[in-house]
């Protein structure tokens, strides 16, 4: 553990130079924001209104919350680095350090995406604030609870993404897949609450990544109760056991398959 | 006593074949053609504790790929490796602990980060404590003379420094093998001497048995006593390099360059 920790600092020093690249990377973040908080505001004529269970104070900070989920944890290691390690069979010289590289690419993204991370959530809580005042409701109590599943959320994301990349040992490029699961989770569940979608659709999506990794931690915040909590709480559990598995067994049978040619 | 024991090693590539043009491109998909490469074809050495070896042969020879075998990041098609008395394929995580590697030409440092700061990091990666981390860096400053730029970062130290961190770096753990994947390549003629020293001391101070390939003939004369030559995935000679030097007259780079030709092969 020590090992990894030691990755997720080395890599959180590393970034601390990269702060000017952080507040660019903001600007396109601002734009949608203040595109969707537009709309919203346009939509809910009436203040009072209520739009699939949501009032304007819970819509503008569900997709601020998605946003900032969405857009603060977005990560290159995650998706072009593995996939170009594999390619290139650079990966060569990260597995034969006496750690999982799975484990080190976790780390390393960690470590990546801490200060963009509290920066877009600061950023994005005096947007929040701003344009609908706080959220209705919100105790202090609820914080550490609300980190757990946030954290766990950004984990199962990165096992999704690393799966994805992993698939590279097989395929030439696996940046398709990662597109579709990025547009995925940007329009079911980050732009829009779940509930905005059919009935039939609603549910297949309860059961899908969504759920994990941006809707139930957004929603606990909008709304947090101790027992949606525990629901998302234990998903999340489920499916870190057996997307972990599936990882590692993917990522195990890929480098088997590794043809590395020349110095 | 014997560090690395290789026997009848073999490893194939599976390489996709494709016609030229569109229509072959076309033709590819709808009927992928795949032909096989000997990359290293049924070698067999050993190498005992301490030995300096250099491994060379021309590029595409099968040098870099017999190091990835035996530091177990390629399993091999067919044949025994026994590094350290490990199966690298099956225990890389654990041999990992007992070698160190060096690829001249990939960085395995943090650029962003100083080389001290490095070294506290591969330390920790091969589980050492903090104070053991410390002193063995206290050594390895003094020996490799790193007092002057080891608080600057990786990416603004010259290719030479960089080397000599790069050397530094994988031997924190203090490893039995030392693999080096041409270390002097891009070098000037002196940080190449002052690199040679170095891994002279090592091998004679710590006893780190050296596995090198390298292109350069100054690495093998002023290294190594032993030299194995490979080409096409074969073992061609496994020889003195003193033996080597005294066949004839000519200098050690030509008498190499004739042996490759001799194979018939590019140089």
């Amino acid at each position: 553990m020590r090992k990894y920790l030691y990755i997720y600092k080395a890599t959180l020093i590393e970034n601390l130079q990269y702060i000017s690249n952080i507040i660019l990377g903001m600007i396109s973040f601002f734009v949608t924001i203040f595109v969707f908080l537009n709309l919203w505001d346009y939509m809910y004529a009436d203040s009072s209104e209520l739009i699939n269970g949501y009032n304007i104070n819970q819509m503008v900070w569900y997709v601020l919350i998605g946003e900032i989920l969405w857009y603060g944890t977005r990560n290159k290691t995650l998706t072009n680095e593995i996939s170009n390690d594999i390619k290139s069979g650079n990966i060569a010289y990260n597995i034969n350090k006496p750690y999982n590289y799975v484990f080190y690419i976790i780390s390393k993204h960690f470590g990546e995406i801490t200060i963009k991370f509290i920066t877009f959530i600061l950023i994005g809580s005096v947007i929040g604030r701003i344009f609908v005042g706080k959220i209705i409701g919100f105790s202090l109590v609820s914080i550490p609870f609300i980190m757990i599943v946030v954290l766990l959320g950004v984990f199962i994301n990165s096992i999704i993404r690393i799966a994805i990349s992993v698939i590279s040992f097989w395929i030439e490029d696996s940046n398709p897949f990662h597109w579709v699961y990025d547009k995925f989770i940007l329009i079911f569940g980050t732009i829009f609450p779940i509930e905005m979608f059919p009935k039939i659709l609603q549910s297949a999506m309860i059961f899908s990544p969504i759920f994990v990794v941006n809707y139930g931690p957004a929603k606990l915040i909008i709304n947090f109760t101790f027992e949606k909590f525990i629901q998302i709480f234990i998903v999340q559990i489920i499916y870190i056991v057996i997307l972990v598995l599936l990882l590692l067994l993917l990522y195990n049978k890929g480098v088997r398959k590794l043809n590395v040619n020349g110095g | 006593m014997n560090v690395i024991e290789v026997k009848d090693l073999k490893k194939q590539f599976k390489v996709k074949e494709k016609e030229k043009g569109i229509k072959g491109s076309l033709k590819s998909i709808l009927k992928p053609k795949y032909k096989e490469i000997n990359a290293v074809n049924n070698i067999s050495f050993e190498i005992e504790k301490g030995e300096m070896l250099a491994f060379i042969g021309p590029n595409g020879a099968g040098k870099s790929t017999t190091i990835k075998m035996l530091t177990g990041i390629l399993y091999p098609t067919s044949g025994e490796i026994n590094v350290m008395g490990l199966n690298p394929s099956k225990f890389r995580k654990k041999l990992a602990y007992k070698i160190g590697t060096v690829f001249g030409q990939k960085e395995q440092l943090w650029t962003h980060l100083t080389p001290y700061d490095n070294f506290k990091f591969f330390g920790a990666i091969y589980d050492l404590k903090d104070s053991e981390i410390e002193t063995r860096i206290e050594e390895l400053k003094k020996t490799f003379d790193l007092d002057e730029f080891i608080n600057t970062p990786v990416r603004n130290l010259s290719l030479g420094q960089r080397i000599r961190c790069e050397i530094v770096a994988s031997l924190i753990h203090k490893p039995d093998i030392l693999f080096l994947d041409e270390p002097t390549i891009g070098l000037d003629p002196v940080v190449k001497q002052n690199i040679r020293k170095l891994i002279k001391k090592m091998n004679k101070e710590l006893g780190t048995t050296i596995f090198l390939t390298s292109h350069d003939v100054g690495d093998i004369e002023k290294l190594c006593k032993r030299v194995i030559i490979i080409n096409h995935g074969k073992m061609i000679l496994d020889d003195l390099v003193e033996n080597l030097k005294y066949s004839s007259k000519k200098p050690l780079e030509d008498i190499i360059a004739e042996i490759y030709e001799d194979n018939k092969l590019e140089v």
